[in-house]
């Protein structure tokens, strides 16, 4: 097993009276890739900010947080200087052009100007983004600033990559694209720090995922961990309104879980047969019988319903 | 799981020099546009005030003409101004319209490299609005050379002092909109009542105490001096004064705004 390189105790934070982050424990392995799954004000941002110092944590909680053997709390630059940070904000100078950002950034690692220009060069092939060295940041598309914010991150060769929604909201192509660059990051040895909505991106990526809902973790373990053991093996989706006193046979539904929406139907077992005999028994229905996926997993840990904070 | 060799990030010098490099090549990006008005404004100032009002002003000012006590005191307002500009609505807008500081504050920087950086960019501001403004007295020979060379520096001293009180202020502001206060209530008052368009010892005596609280009285005070080439030793009370102000707004303005980037 390869070493431990950040390990999260028992970390909490509250801003006023949220809970953003509570108890939360965590350790990643060198050269993973570790991600954060949950909804909208789970703690995700939170947690990997206080990783890298950008937010504080909680004093009171006797928690610690230890990355490449520093604190954030006291060595924030250390860790700054092995961490590349991808927020989920495109935060790009825009009063530069793409060259005089990278240029801007590699002074802060006080690279000389010839092996930031190397690096630059580098860094934008890398990306696909060879063509737009001197192109304005307001001309480049969604998918263009997002790989431009990564090529940032990158700049100092950083032994761990955190990224905050890296494709949200993007087209498949620069999804996949992303999640291609990422791999071979990770070939490469970098560990990687993820959060993500997207249940295929954890699929795709992650070597471990741990879904958190309202600041705290409820699952952990590998995709396939999390697919085999927490959820069952298949769904039968129904849409339109239908009423499962309309199946003759009660029994069968014993051994199936009910998930209901106002259209949707969602019946999960491991036997496959006995969704089909159900189906089958379901009059008029639309029906769509498949293998369950991490998003069922995700919203069996997380619940279906909004909470406050979404 | 500690790394074996030290981790060598950048030292101190180097991560507030990489703060102000990124201020200095966004301002220079657009050198025509930000770099002509400082010209520009002393010398409209002159035509106007100078020589339109001041023909009716006969009476000698501190000894001096009142084109020559006008122009030194542009001298340092012209540093007060920017300073103010720039660490209100332009450190407001980075933080928080366009996240300039987020993407900072992920590279090897601290919160307080990242303000500390800012006031030095605000005094060098300064210095150049300064030196802007003593070009254009030169060539109008309304100072000399080369003993007003050093009124640069002073504008440096009032570009830092000006640029702490304003990062202080924008700690507290939540809305762009309430820097009209700012302005309206402290800059423009200072304007006119810091001995820049006449004496302050001019001013009503129950007003001279409050002139003497101002920082810009000190600031053209010493620019004053260095123009002239006449130093009382009362203006050591006026470097005082600046240097301590740096130092003391300078501490509350970074240990307030710190909690505005790192919560």
């Amino acid at each position: 097993m390869s070493p431990t390189v950040i390990k999260v105790e028992n970390i909490s934070k509250c801003f006023g009276k949220v809970r953003a982050v509570h108890e939360l424990s965590f350790e990643v392995h060198a050269g993973s890739c570790f991600g954060f799954l949950g909804p909208n004000g789970a703690g995700k941002t939170t947690m990997l900010k206080m990783l890298y110092g950008k937010c504080t944590r909680d004093k009171n909680s006797d928690g610690l947080i230890d990355v490449f053997g520093y604190d954030p709390a006291r060595e924030e630059l250390a860790i700054k200087y092995l961490s590349g940070v991808v927020p989920q904000e495109n935060n790009l100078d825009e009063e530069l052009n793409v060259i005089g950002n990278l240029m801007v950034y590699s002074r802060f690692y006080a690279l000389d100007r010839v092996s930031a220009r190397s690096r630059i060069d580098y860094l934008l092939g890398f990306m696909d983004l060879s063509d737009k060295l001197t192109a304005k940041i307001k001309e480049l598309s969604g998918g263009m600033q997002r790989r431009l914010v990564i090529a940032r991150a990158l700049m100092n060769n950083p032994q761990l990559l955190i990224l905050d929604e890296p494709t949200t909201g993007l087209d498949p192509q620069v999804r996949h694209l992303i999640w291609d660059k990422l791999r071979q990051l990770k070939k490469q040895g970098t560990t990687i720090l993820l959060t993500t909505h997207y249940m295929e991106e954890a699929f795709a990526l992650c070597d471990m995922v741990l879904i958190m809902n309202k600041g705290q973790a409820v699952m952990r373990g590998s995709p396939s961990e999390l697919l085999e053991r927490k959820v069952e093996k298949y769904v039968l989706e129904l849409t339109g309104s239908h009423s499962l006193e309309s199946i003759a046979d009660g029994s069968v539904l014993n051994a199936v879980r009910v998930d209901r929406t106002q259209e949707t139907l969602r019946l999960y077992s491991d036997d496959a047969d006995r969704l089909k005999r159900l189906a089958g028994q379901i009059q008029g229905a639309h029906y769509y019988l498949r293998q369950a996926n991490l998003e069922d997993v995700f919203l069996k840990a997380t619940g279906r319903q909004l909470n406050e904070r979404q | 799981m500690k790394d074996s060799k030290p981790c060598l990030y950048p030292p101190l010098a180097s991560r507030l020099y990489s703060v102000w490099f990124r201020h200095m090549r966004v301002y220079t990006r657009h050198i025509f546009s930000n770099g002509l008005p400082p010209f520009l404004e002393p010398l409209l100032f002159l035509a106007g005030i100078g020589l339109g009002l001041g023909k009716y002003i006969t009476q000698s000012m501190e000894g001096l003409t009142y084109i020559e006590f006008l122009g030194t005191g542009l001298l340092v307002t012209t540093a007060m101004f920017t300073a103010s500009f720039e660490c209100t609505f332009g450190t407001f807008i980075r933080l928080e319209f366009e996240k300039v500081y987020d993407g900072m504050l992920a590279a090897p920087l601290t919160a307080n490299n990242l303000i500390i950086g800012e006031i030095i960019w605000a005094g060098t501001k300064g210095l150049f609005f300064s030196f802007a403004v003593l070009c254009i007295l030169t060539v109008f020979g309304i100072v000399s050379l080369p003993r007003s060379l050093l009124a640069p520096c002073v504008g440096l001293l009032t570009g830092l002092m000006f640029s702490t009180l304003a990062l202080l202020i924008t700690s507290f502001v939540r809305t762009i909109n309430h820097f009209n206060f700012y302005f309206t209530g402290i800059i423009s008052p200072m304007f006119f009542f810091s001995g820049v368009v006449f004496p302050v010892s001019n001013l009503p005596g129950f007003i001279r105490p409050v002139a003497e609280i101002l920082p810009l009285t000190h600031s053209v005070r010493l620019v004053r001096a260095v123009c002239t080439g006449l130093y009382p030793p009362r203006l050591l009370l006026d470097v005082l004064y600046i240097v301590a102000f740096i130092f003391i707004v300078g501490f509350f303005a970074v240990r307030r705004l710190k909690k505005r980037l790192v919560f």
